[in-house]
This record gives C-alpha cells, structure tokens and sequence, in this order.
C-alpha cells in the first residue's frame, strides 16, 4: 500500500509546471510492483481504416495514474474520451501507443480494474444485492465470502435496507450507489469511471461523489474519472487532464491543490482556487 | 450523510403506502366495471343472435342458433366425445409447442456465439420461415401418417421457425455496454453467455411463447383437418361437412378456450419465473 513510487512515475513531477504533452512514462518498467499501476503512452485510435475512409478520433495521448491518485480527463463532448477508456481497460485495441498496467503492456482485460458508466448496467433480473455480486461470481468467489463483502459495501454505501430490491424499484441515485458497489466488490486496485454520476440530479451527485472519494483516498486505489464536468472534476481530482477536440490530443494538465479536507466536496467547492481553476480548464476546453 | 440521501431516496419509491393502497382498490373497481360491461356485452350479442334465428329457419341453418350451441355443448359432455377431443388436440398442441419452442430456443440462443454461422444460415432461415405451414400438410402426412406424429410435427413446424427468430433477436438485442461491463470483469463466453444473454433473452422469449401458443393450436388443427378420426379439429371438419352450425360452433368455442388456457398458463410461468418484471405482477 505505501510502497514509494519510484521517481519516474511520481504523479507531483508528472503534474506540475507548464502542461505537459507526454508525461515520462517510459520506459515501461518489467517489475510489476514498482511500475505505476496504469500508465498509457502516446496512444491514438483511428476507426475504419480497413475501408479507406479512416476517421482519427484520438490522436496522441499520454498519461500515468500512480497509486492513490485521483485524475479527471475532460474534454469536448464528442472527443473520444469513452474511446479512451475502452483502449486503457483493454476493451478496445489502440491503433498506436501501448497501455501499461503496472509497467506491463496490457494484454486482454486487466485484472484488478473496475468499470463503470453513465449508464448503471445493472441487470433487471437480478437483486441489488446480486448485482453487487456479480464480478465476484464471475471471479468463481465462493458463496459465503460473496455474501459478506457485498453486504458490507452495501452498509458502506448506505445501502443496507435495500439488499434484496430489484433494480426497476430503485430511484436513480441509488442504482448508480449500487453500479459502485459492484464496481468495488472484486476489489479493484484501479476504478476507471466515464461520466459516472452526470445523470444525477446536483445534490445526489455531492453524496455520491463524496463517497466516491472516500472509498478511493481511504483505500490506496487509484481512479481515473473521465468527465464533462469540469467542477466535478476539480473538486475530487488531484489532477485534471485537459483534452482537445478531435483528433484529440492533451492541451493541459493541472495540479490540483486545494486547501482542506479532499473529502468534502462542498467545502472545495467554496475555496478560491477552485473557482480559479475551473476559470482555467473551461479557457483550455474551448468550447465551440 | 449517504444514509440521509438513501432515506430521502426512499420516500420517492414505489411501495410507499397511502398512494398505492389507494391506486389498487381504484383499480379493482375498474376490473369489476370492465368485466361487467364485458358479460352484458356477450348477453346482449347471444339475444340479438337467438332472437334472429328463432324465426327464420334459413339463418337458423347458416349461421346456428345460441340455444342450438348450447346443446351441442351439452350433449358433448355427457357422451365424453369433447373430453376425448379436447385430450388429443390439447396433448398434440402442447407437445408441438413444447418440441417447437425447445428447438427453436436453442437453436437461435446458439446463434449467438457465431455472427458468421447465423449470417450463413439467415437466408434459409427465412425462407423456411415464409412458407405456409399449412401448405406443408400433405408432405407432413405422407411422411408422418394420419397419427399423433403428423400434428405433432404440423404444430412443431408452425412454432419452430418463430421461436427460433425471437430468441436470436433476443439474444443479440443484448446491451453492448452490458457485454463491455461483463469482459471487464474478466468474464470468459460461456459467463458472458449464461449470467447475461440467457436471462436478458428471457422477455424475448417468453413474448414468443404467448404468440406461439395459437401458432401451435392452428398447426394441429390444420393437421386433423387433413385427416384424423378424433380431436377438435376432427370434430369441426366433420360437423362443417354435415352443415350441422350449431355444432361447428360448440366445437369452436372449446376450441378458445383450450387456446385461452394455454396463454394463461404462459402468462402464469412467465409471472412466476421472471419475479423482477414489476409491470407483470
């Protein structure tokens, strides 16, 4: 869990400073417990290039996620983002760059990664409770230690009542409250979430942001939130990584220092600086 | 303060109390009213029927009389000819439709696993889809004989061809990102396949089954029309051959109610095996 990351992956050096277009992830490093858990170089995705009309949707984009570490992607609408997740979870193969996965390049699905969409995905015919379980059914976990981490997370989540609710007789918030918890329940060391809570109404998205964040800082993972919203992203980031719009390439990347508690999203919401680098980024996203 | 949100959250379910009591016993009220306008609406058809018939033995002869129904109806049941009927037509709709919908089940939820297989075989299935069934029933009976085999196989082949399109609809309708969110757990085909696109087909399916039921009936009809010396549709062509109305329209309406109890029977399972179908209970 506190392992020091080695210098080459530390995230303060990575971040700081001017933006940077190509943060120093290589090269790739072979022990899997000093590489950063998710690093990607210099990907870029190009679509129907077999029938001659290619369309580049990302072009560049290089990043690293070190242990612990909360970091934003936002962009443009339009711009690839949910493309990129795909690529950096192994769902979809770039067309260049490499994705490493604790300085290994990633081949398949990753093994310790969770993920999670704007869409909840739970699946109607199964109970909160076995939706939660269901990465662990995948994982052949047996029945009795299944049991106990989801009910677990579902206290965690202020879910304890509604164990055995079918997912058609869950308000929204809690369905998203649910898509987190089964995200959490095989116990990934990397979340990577796309537009998460956007279909949630501002009071609804706090909480759960708030407990998003708690359930990341206080347990070493690290997250990757991809997002249009650009305060949603300051306040729960430690960095925010601007992309442009298509072909989409890294305009900027920003440390984020806000004074305070990193949990409370409320509170970083009212300190100067956030207003100063919401200011910033929505400059950088040139929004057309 | 995420339990505050889950107790705020909660008000706004459905199962809070006073509005739902109240909704169902508005609804009940309506059922009852429903259902009464429905039985006057039988009666009053039945009158105007008898009462136009009564008096002209030609309409008596061409389109049968209620009173005449009734006691064809009752002479059925107390020779026992419409409990043989009903048994051997029921027995070959049932068996037919089960046969059919297993087939075709597993036949378009095995589609599934090769695009290039299903897309080889579409144009086929297709074609076998547009032929009448009914025009198979000479065939069937060369092949099958005048027995139980024959429409066994009309009523299979009038289920197979639907069942199996449903299914594979059903089956490929799937979610992508629901596919995405699986292999991101690391999920292996077979998982993929039995924790997602089985249950997730199972509202495909069981809407081929209601539809099927009827699809069943009519393939054994058809078949004991071409040749048969017992069931429901025995009974039908022979009372029609006869100019006997009346009976073809006892014969019928045991017909409709042997249909009706088959789809209650679908909607039944369908209630008790997919509990999460909230619009269903």
């Amino acid at each position: 869990m506190t392992n020091p990351a080695p210098a080459a992956a530390n995230p303060a050096e990575a971040g700081s400073g001017p933006p940077l277009a190509k943060p120093d992830t290589s090269p790739p490093l072979a022990n899997p417990d000093i590489g950063p858990p998710l690093a990607a170089w210099d990907i870029g995705k190009t679509f129907g290039a077999e029938d001659g009309r290619p369309v580049e949707i990302i072009r560049s984009i290089s990043f690293s996620l070190a242990r612990g570490e909360i970091v934003s992607i936002v962009g443009p609408s339009g711009c690839g983002k949910t493309t990129l997740l795909n690529m950096v979870c192994g769902l979809l193969a770039p067309t260049r760059g490499s994705v490493f996965w604790h300085g290994r390049e990633l081949a398949g699905v990753p093994a310790r990664a969770g993920y999670m969409l704007q869409k909840d995905l739970l699946f109607p015919w199964r109970t909160a409770l076995q939706n939660i379980l269901l990465g662990l059914q995948v994982k052949g976990l047996g029945r009795a230690a299944r049991q106990a981490r989801a009910e677990a997370l579902l206290d965690r989540l202020g879910l304890a009542g509604f164990a055995q609710y079918y997912p058609s007789a869950l308000s929204g918030g809690m369905r998203q409250r649910v898509a987190l918890a089964r995200t959490l329940a095989p116990d990934p060391e990397v979340l990577l979430l796309d537009e998460p809570f956007s279909a949630l109404d501002f009071q609804t998205k706090l909480l759960i942001e708030q407990d998003t964040a708690r359930l990341v800082r206080g347990e070493g993972r690290s997250l990757l939130l991809i997002t249009h919203d650009v305060e949603e992203a300051v306040s729960l980031s430690d960095r925010v990584i601007v992309l442009s719009h298509r072909p989409c390439t890294v305009v900027a990347e920003h440390r984020i220092d806000l004074p305070g508690d990193r949990l409370d999203m409320i509170a970083a919401r009212e300190s100067p600086e956030f207003a100063q680098y919401v200011r910033r980024i929505w400059t950088e996203l040139d929004i057309r | 303060m995420s339990r505050q949100a889950v107790a705020s959250d909660a008000a706004s379910l459905p199962g809070g109390t006073g509005a739902r009591s109240a909704r169902r016993v508005l609804a009940r009220r309506t059922t009852r009213q429903v259902l009464a306008v429905q039985v006057l609406l039988i009666v009053v058809l039945l009158a105007l029927w008898e009462e136009a018939t009564r008096h002209s033995p030609a309409n008596a002869f061409l389109f049968g009389a209620p009173s005449a129904i009734a006691f064809h109806l009752a002479t059925m049941l107390r020779d026992g000819s419409v409990w043989t009927d009903l048994s051997v037509t029921g027995l070959e709709t049932l068996a037919g439709f089960a046969l059919g919908n297993l087939l075709g089940t597993a036949i378009g939820l095995a589609l599934w696993f090769s695009r290039f297989v299903s897309r080889v075989l579409q144009p086929f299935i297709l074609a076998l889809g547009s032929i009448p069934i009914v025009a198979l029933a000479p065939i069937v009976i060369i092949w099958f004989g005048t027995g139980f085999a024959s429409k066994l196989a009309m009523a299979t082949l009038s289920v197979v061809v639907v069942a199996l399109v449903i299914s594979y609809k059903g089956a490929t309708g799937v979610d992508p990102d629901q596919i995405n969110l699986m292999r991101s757990l690391g999920a292996r085909r077979g998982q993929i396949f039995r924790l997602l696109v089985l249950p997730a087909s199972l509202t495909d399916i069981f809407a081929g089954l209601k539809l099927t039921g009827g699809f069943a009936l009519v393939g054994a009809i058809v078949g004991e029309f071409m040749s048969s010396s017992v069931g429901l549709g025995h009974a039908i062509f022979k009372a029609g051959s006869l100019y006997i109305i009346s009976k073809v329209m006892a014969e019928l309406s045991v017909t409709v109610v042997l249909a009706l109890v088959l789809s209650a029977a679908v909607s039944r399972v369908e209630r008790w095996l997919l509990p999460w179908r909230h619009d269903l209970q």
